[in-house]
């Protein structure tokens, strides 16, 4: 009877060892390919490494991509090298806000990273930021545009590349007032979301506009039929948009299916490109704000490099969030190469001290919010698109010179960020 | 005011039949196979994506082939899969189904991209009705003449075929069905494959209205996992009255205080099963007791 238990037990378990060593393969093989090089990377000898938090899956998932893609780029570009040692990147998921807060958590605790780039949506990023802070770590988020996050919530420890709602609201208000005095907002249900809802209406009391209809909208809605249907019986001279990621190309898909494109001027602040050229030539619409663009003749030569260097490796034309994945890690790669140290407030100093000249603009962290200062575009869909990756008509960069940025970002006097110390 | 409520009923119920096409399913293969199947949602992205390039390479005609396909990639998962948990504790079919799920999100990443991809419906059915206060998109009247048609010829199949007699049997007593001689495997690998059909049906339909992308199974498995709470766990009627229920609750919802559209199905669910807990049209299954 022991026998033929132990017989039965001993068929099972190599059952089990050959199942299991072929999970473990085919999970190696498929977490590697699935962008986690960190697992293939473990084993090396003390490398400098830095940690990345990015969407993996969800409505920023392709946002995330690419600003993924362009920070593994800055590194590439030097040739995965710090300081004389080894570099690497270590790259964890951002699926819910408290998931991102832990994952830094981990990258800190477990992986021992000497800085965080990342968090994709601003909830994601203030989470981050909190961690940091307790941690004493230099964090730079890219893309997440909550006011909060470089104002009342500001550290020493955190810097923010993309402008946040106030100041896109600043340069892109002004093109919606010129369209019509009746504006329907309709804005995700979290903090950027919201950030743009209070931003709008603030220019709007000021401007002798009136807001005629606002709906809050969750994030990851399927369909705005009902939503679209308000917003028509509104009549509004303009909706302006503020929902994230893929949300845009669905709202903009339903926009046009419900006929509207054309009929009422849609305008949206810190697009992607990715969004609309998921909305297809047919349905793409509106005026919006974006941080960079492929196509614009007035890129520096190093980004017009970093542009063909994504192409070249990923078969396709660096879309902005590219571009900003590749900036705010090449900031945290520079600082690091100048502060000759990973001492994180070394770090520190050398990110509020970091700039780049872009056109008429020296781009680079104020130390009394450590917001990154930079030029915005304003772009509007073209016309007839031929090509499936060029949508926009560039209608201004703004601001074009360093005179005109405390018009457009606004000063110290009006951040309601109070610094700490090192 | 009355013009609004007018329609966004209209919308809703279109939205909600949607829904009913993805849930019903969900609610056979549950019925049937005791299994609840969260790759349900994956089914409907797939769907989605072979109709988006079969319409791509071949027209839109070809597209029509991607349910099909779909409910096929279903058979060869439920041959692979599924069918090794049949019997076993309810957790294992939840892991291997949630597993399922992520897996074929990840590969649709890796083989299409992050990025949403345009997908826009067929240029006859492009253009809208407008009726009174009632706005609707050709297409959408389309998905609703082919939901309500495939919901049809399903209910006929079960109900007036040999072998929807044979799911239906098997659903109540899969043991009595076996013992009777009949090829079990066979039906319940059948089953999975409609069930699958259904969905990819469903993503074919909905991939010109939503955003085809990787994560657009998140948009559709909660409201089908609700409408199958709200129905009663295998009910097929109870899945369409509580899809159309769920439907227009939300544009309701959204015409009165948007801000709670998302939550409003699930407030709807919680009401519902306080006063029926096994939902509208919920029945005793001794086999699930």
């Amino acid at each position: 009877m022991s026998s033929n238990s132990s017989r039965h037990a001993i068929k099972i378990s190599r059952r089990a060892l050959i199942g299991g060593a072929g999970s473990v393969v085919l999970a190696s093989a498929t977490a590697s390919e699935f962008g986690m090089p960190y697992i293939r990377s473990a084993a090396a000898s003390d490398p400098i490494k830095i940690g990345m938090i990015y969407a993996k899956t969800g409505a920023v998932a392709d946002q995330a991509e690419y600003m993924a893609q362009g920070s593994l780029l800055a590194l590439e570009s030097r040739k995965n090298s710090l300081l004389g040692r080894q570099a690497e990147v270590i790259w964890l998921d951002e699926p819910t806000s408290q998931a991102a807060q832990q994952n830094a958590e981990r990258l800190i605790g477990e992986h021992k990273v000497v800085g965080i780039v990342g968090g994709s949506l601003s909830p994601s990023a203030l989470a981050i930021s909190a961690v940091v802070k307790k941690a004493k770590l230099p964090f730079v988020a890219p893309n997440a545009g909550a006011i909060d996050l470089t104002g009342r919530l500001c550290n020493k420890y955190t810097f923010r590349l993309q402008p946040p709602a106030d100041v896109h609201t600043r340069v892109l208000a002004p093109y919606c007032a010129g369209l019509g005095k009746r504006w329907y907002l309709i804005t995700a249900a979290f903090a950027f979301g919201q950030d743009i809802k209070r931003s709008f209406t603030e220019f709007a009391a000021a401007n002798g506009i009136t807001i005629v209809g606002a709906d809050e909208v969750p994030v990851n809605t399927a369909d705005y039929s009902s939503f679209i249907l308000k917003i028509r019986a509104a009549k509004p001279d303009v909706v302006v948009g503020g929902v994230p990621g893929s949300d845009i190309s669905t709202f903009l898909k339903q926009w046009n299916e419900l006929g509207m494109k054309g009929k009422i001027p849609f305008a949206e602040i810190a697009v992607g490109a990715t969004d609309l050229w998921g909305v297809g030539p047919e349905a793409a619409d509106g005026l919006f704000t974006l941080n960079w663009y492929h196509k614009n003749p007035n890129n520096p030569p190093e980004e017009q490099a970093m542009a063909a260097s994504y192409e070249q490796k990923h078969k396709r034309p660096a879309a902005d969030k590219a571009w900003m994945g590749w900036m705010a890690m090449n900031a945290m790669l520079d600082s690091i190469e100048a502060a000759r140290t990973t001492e994180p407030g070394a770090i520190v100093n050398a990110l509020e001290n970091w700039s780049v000249q872009r056109g008429g603009v020296k781009a680079g962290y104020r130390a009394f919010d450590h917001q990154m200062v930079n030029r915005l575009l304003v772009v509007g869909i073209k016309p007839k698109i031929t090509d499936k990756w060029d949508y926009f008509d560039i209608l201004a960069e703004t601001p074009s010179t360093d005179r005109e940025i405390e018009t457009v970002f606004g000063g110290q006097a009006q951040s309601a960020c109070k610094m700490d110390r090192l | 005011m009355f013009d609004m409520i007018v329609s966004q009923a209209v919308n809703g119920l279109v939205l909600g039949f949607l829904y009913v096409l993805i849930a019903v399913g969900l609610s056979v293969i549950f019925g049937m196979l005791g299994i609840v199947n969260f790759a349900h949602g994956a089914f409907f992205a797939i769907g989605a994506y072979l109709a988006l390039t079969l319409s791509r390479e071949f027209g839109w005609t070809a597209a029509l082939v991607a349910p099909i396909v779909t409910g096929l990639i279903g058979v060869f998962v439920e041959v692979a899969l599924i069918r090794r948990v049949y019997g076993k504790e309810p957790l294992l079919g939840l892991i291997l189904t949630f597993a399922l799920a992520l897996f074929a999100e990840a590969i649709l990443r890796l083989v299409f991209g992050a990025a949403p991809l345009p997908f826009s419906p067929p240029r006859f059915l492009s253009g809208f009705v407008e009726y009174g206060p009632i706005l609707i998109t050709k297409y959408r009247i389309a998905v609703l003449v082919v939901t309500v048609f495939a919901l049809i010829a399903f209910w006929s199949f079960l109900r007036y075929t040999p072998f929807g007699r044979i799911i239906r049997a098997g659903s109540r007593d899969a043991e009595m069905v076996g013992l009777l001689g009949i090829n079990l495997p066979i039906a319940l690998s059948s089953v999975f494959g409609i069930g699958c059909l259904l969905a990819g049906l469903a993503g074919m339909l909905a991939g010109p209205l939503w955003t085809v992308n990787p994560s657009m199974a998140a948009g559709a498995i909660m409201p089908a996992f609700v409408i199958v709470t709200i129905g009663g766990l295998g009910s097929y009627a109870g899945a369409i009255i509580a899809g159309v229920l769920v439907g227009v609750v939300t544009s309701m919802t959204i015409q009165f205080h948007p801000d709670w559209s998302s939550a409003a199905m699930y407030i709807l669910m919680a009401i519902i099963l306080l006063v029926r807990p096994r939902g509208l049209f919920g029945e005793k299954w001794e086999r699930f007791e």
